[in-house]
């Protein structure tokens, strides 16, 4: 297994030289000039020629970019535009850093109401309370999160006095509830129906015949055989989505005033801060690349029969 | 003051938040985040929760796009700068013309020549003097052109020297000089009445040398200014926070903090659960707001509509805009007064001049091209382009993501084709682009622009949009009638006449049709808690927070 994960391990900087290649020269070639945003209507050629000298946007392309990934490879993201001279990683570490908490927050949510719910409804398939569950799990994650969010806002806030409006202070802020349920119950939908659909193939093998043919106690087969085999699936979905919620969440971070990554991303798109959106999205196809290499490797713990090499 | 990128984040903030159901803005239509005090349950180990006797003010800002007074050109950043910073003089919140620094000045018989007298008194935060040296080294700072301002020009021409050092021909401005410590002589090219006025712009503030010498880029992390305000803390995209500064200024107390929360959030649901303590009110709330049985409209104040003025540009120099007849009857076949009322929900007020309503020379009596089809219709056909199969197509462009082009657009656009069978074709770019293209001239039309005022004085309006030499008369319009008056009110002395001469030049923009006006600002619902006392609202962005007190 050992030589699996190197040799997973060699590919991630071949990965992350075609991302990190086709990102700078979207940045690059595509239309808007950092420099003309920077200015605005009081452009002047003089003026961004001058801005450009300074910061070595006229040089060509290929030394950029070959500056710019020997300096990301010694941590060094660069300096942003946007906000002159400030290094671009201590702009985004403690963002992403909140991010990532709420993220989990919002996991922990969709996998604990979605991991039983699942599980629940599949050993009781056929009776009405199957497709009522996830019917309803599927008309909650329809509601647009630009709904969810206020809604929760005047109840939670502002009717009950429960939760503040808007904040972050940590994950153990009563600020952290009203965003983590709107971010994590519309996930619940899927991991339930994967869920689901996982456990009625594992309830129909041979091995439960024969866990229970054996004589083991209904809990023992569920708890032992059937659940554990239906987390399998499940593991991968879980690393995806959370390198995604790293990612953060534009929408959500908006309307509730939460400082995370995805308001951030966002502002530096249409700011044409290229050291922003380039180590945005290099740290996070990273994320990519080793949430699915543990979720591989997770695979050979929960599941012995698999064999990584 | 460019009020583009400002319409871009409102059009933006109010799409995100405004469907959600809340309001978007506050005072500036700008978003924000975490509040002090939020639930009593949850107290926050924050230094300014238990303020000194001043009390905190707390509210909704965006994060703002530079701090160094040479470079703001945005009002995200002058709400702060003007606060931290300052300068010679100032506007107070009526938008007079106020001493800060200089205590008093002498204007030479000619009016080129202005003597200020600095304050003994005037001090940068760390106590030490301001001095003359100290304006002579800002202002050369701010038009050197290492510091690549995008405003230095715009503001600072007109002192003599100025170009040879924007130009790289010297370092030093000749047309400042240090007469001692603390007089200090500017010499302007021509007697402009205005040049006060630019001086209160952030450009013309004084800083600290060391300081910007020794913090590098990022020297506006820790500032050593003037200003009635200290900067305390900045968290890029968390807050500002701002704490009093004791000067020569005003009578002491007044607010001690300014939390300025830099995240986003529902503002209107942040302002109802007293974390923040001022709110825009969106369309959303505002029939709520306005029913005299709520609470909150007790809360509820009238803001005067700011300085500014959307419209559609023209090229001038480019087919059909070349004659002033397609132009004029373009202007007369927009019912602007119908879509303010039914499109608009009347948040705006239609424009038939370019000074907004309680602006410096701003004409009530201006007729301008109202709506009249059957004018429309014959000044169609006697124009050049009157045959519909050989008119060059238009084109107009507008910036913007989202494939929308604005209510008011697809009504006029709409309005042109029955009133005039002009067909009109819409083409959007994205924003970067737009103003690279549009600084080139390169548009046969465009729309989606607004101006905002920079200083009260007409001139920064007509003669800034209008003069054939101006690098902003992005319509490349130019008579050389209009040229002259706007030369002639640039320096002459008496305030009457002035206004008498940029109404005059208005007047003739106005009926050369060289943009189509359209509108002006509203009248905006904000609410404050009843404990601020003395917070203004106020059409142009000027150092006010200081008058800010906290009774609670």
């Amino acid at each position: 297994m050992w030589i699996y994960i190197v040799r997973r391990l060699v590919w991630i900087p071949v990965l992350i030289f075609f991302v990190s290649l086709v990102t700078f020269s979207l940045g690059r070639f595509g239309p808007g000039d950092p420099v003309v945003v920077m200015l605005g209507n009081r452009y002047e050629e003089s003026t961004a020629e001058r801005l450009r000298d300074e910061l070595g946007l006229n040089r060509s392309f290929t030394i950029q970019y070959a500056e710019y990934m020997w300096g990301f490879f010694r941590g060094d993201f660069g300096e942003s535009l946007r906000f002159r001279g400030r290094p671009v990683r201590d702009l985004i570490v403690p963002k992403m850093w909140v991010s990532a908490q709420l993220g989990f927050a919002a996991m922990v949510i969709s996998v604990g109401i979605g991991l039983p719910m699942g599980f629940f409804i599949a050993t009781r398939q056929g009776s009405w309370i199957d497709p009522a569950l996830v019917a309803g799990s599927l008309f909650i994650m329809s509601i647009p999160v630009m709904v969810v969010a206020p809604a929760l806002l005047w109840v939670g806030c502002l009717k009950l006095s429960w939760f503040p409006c808007s904040g972050w202070g940590g994950f153990f802020d009563s600020r952290l509830v009203i965003p983590a349920i709107v971010m994590g119950v519309p996930g619940i939908a899927g991991i339930t129906r994967i869920m689901r659909a996982s456990t009625l193939d594992v309830l129909g093998e041979d091995f439960i015949r024969t866990a229970r043919a054996k004589g083991l106690s209904e809990w023992r087969v569920n708890s032992v055989h059937v659940f554990q085999n239906a987390m399998i699936p499940i593991v991968t979905i879980l690393a995806f989505s959370f390198a995604g919620l790293i990612g953060g969440a534009f929408i959500t971070e908006t309307i509730l005033g939460i400082p995370g990554i995805g308001r951030f991303a966002v502002d530096s798109i249409f700011d044409r801060d290229y050291p922003v959106i380039m180590a945005i999205t290099l740290v996070g196809s990273m994320a990519f690349v080793v949430a699915n290499l543990i979720a591989d490797v997770a695979y050979a713990f929960i599941d012995p029969r698999i064999r990584l090499d | 003051m460019n009020k583009f990128g400002l319409l871009i984040v409102f059009f933006f903030i109010t799409l995100i938040v405004g469907c959600a159901g809340g309001s978007s803005s506050d005072e500036s239509p700008f978003a924000q985040k975490e509040g002090l005090d939020v639930v009593d349950s949850t107290p926050l180990q924050d230094p300014i929760t238990e303020p000194g006797t001043g009390g905190v003010f707390r509210r909704i800002w965006a994060d703002p796009p530079s701090l160094d007074p040479a470079l703001v050109s945005d009002s995200t950043s002058m709400g702060i700068v003007a606060e931290v910073f300052s300068g010679l003089v100032k506007l107070n919140v009526d938008l007079r013309l106020q001493p800060d620094l200089a205590e008093s000045w002498e204007i030479s018989n000619d009016g080129t020549v202005y003597t200020f007298k600095i304050r003994e008194n005037a001090k940068f935060h760390n106590g030490k003097q301001v001095t003359a040296r100290d304006f002579k080294w800002s202002i050369e700072r701010a038009v050197n052109p290492q510091t690549v301002s995008p405003v230095a020009e715009t503001y600072l021409d007109d002192i003599v020297g100025v170009m040879d050092v924007i130009e790289g021909r010297a370092s030093e401005i000749t047309g400042i000089k240090v007469i001692d410590d603390l007089t200090l002589q500017i010499t302007i090219d021509a007697p402009k009445a205005y040049f006060l006025a630019k001086l209160t712009y952030p450009t013309a503030f004084v800083v600290d040398r060391e300081n910007v010498e020794s913090g590098g880029q990022t020297w506006t992390d820790e500032i050593n200014g003037t200003g009635p305000f200290k900067l305390k803390e900045y968290k890029i995209g968390e807050r500002i926070v701002l704490e009093r500064f004791d000067s020569f200024d005003e009578s002491v107390g007044g607010v001690e903090y300014i939390v300025m929360n830099l995240a986003g959030g529902q503002s209107m649901a942040m302002y109802e659960n007293n974390e923040i303590d001022i709110t825009g009110v969106g369309l959303f709330d505002l029939e709520r707001v306005l029913d005299p049985n709520e609470p909150l409209n007790q809360e509820l104040v009238i803001a005067p509509p700011d300085f500014s003025i959307s419209y559609i540009g023209f090229n001038t120099q480019m087919a059909p805009f070349d004659d002033v007849k397609m132009r004029q009857a373009l202007n007369h076949a927009i019912d602007k007064q119908l879509i303010a009322e039914e499109v608009l929900s009347n948040l705006v007020t239609p424009a038939y001049g370019i000074l907004p309503p309680g602006f410096p020379g701003h004409n009530e009596q201006l007729q301008g091209l109202r709506y009249d089809s059957e004018l429309a219709k014959q000044l169609l056909a006697e124009s050049k382009y009157a045959d519909a199969d050989t008119r060059p197509r238009i084109v107009i462009t507008v910036p913007g993501r989202g494939g929308s082009v604005g209510l008011d657009m697809e009504v006029i656009i709409e309005m042109w084709r029955q009133v005039l069978g002009v067909e009109v074709e819409i083409q959007q770019v994205e924003w970067a682009t737009y103003l690279e293209d549009l600084s080139q001239n390169k548009f046969q039309a465009f729309a989606g622009l607004g101006w905002e005022a920079d200083y009260p004085d007409p001139q920064d309006f007509l003669d800034i949009l209008f003069h054939s030499d101006s690098k902003l008369n992005h319509g490349q319009y130019s008579n050389g009638k209009v040229d002259l008056i706007l030369e002639n009110a640039r320096i002459n002395p008496d305030p009457v006449d002035r206004v008498k001469l940029y109404q005059d030049a208005e007047e003739k923009i106005v009926q050369d049709a060289a943009w189509v006006p359209l509108w002006f600002e509203g009248e905006r619902h904000v609410l404050i808690k009843p404990y601020v006392k003395g917070y203004r609202l106020t059409p142009m962005m000027v150092p006010k927070l200081r008058q800010v007190k906290i009774e609670k």
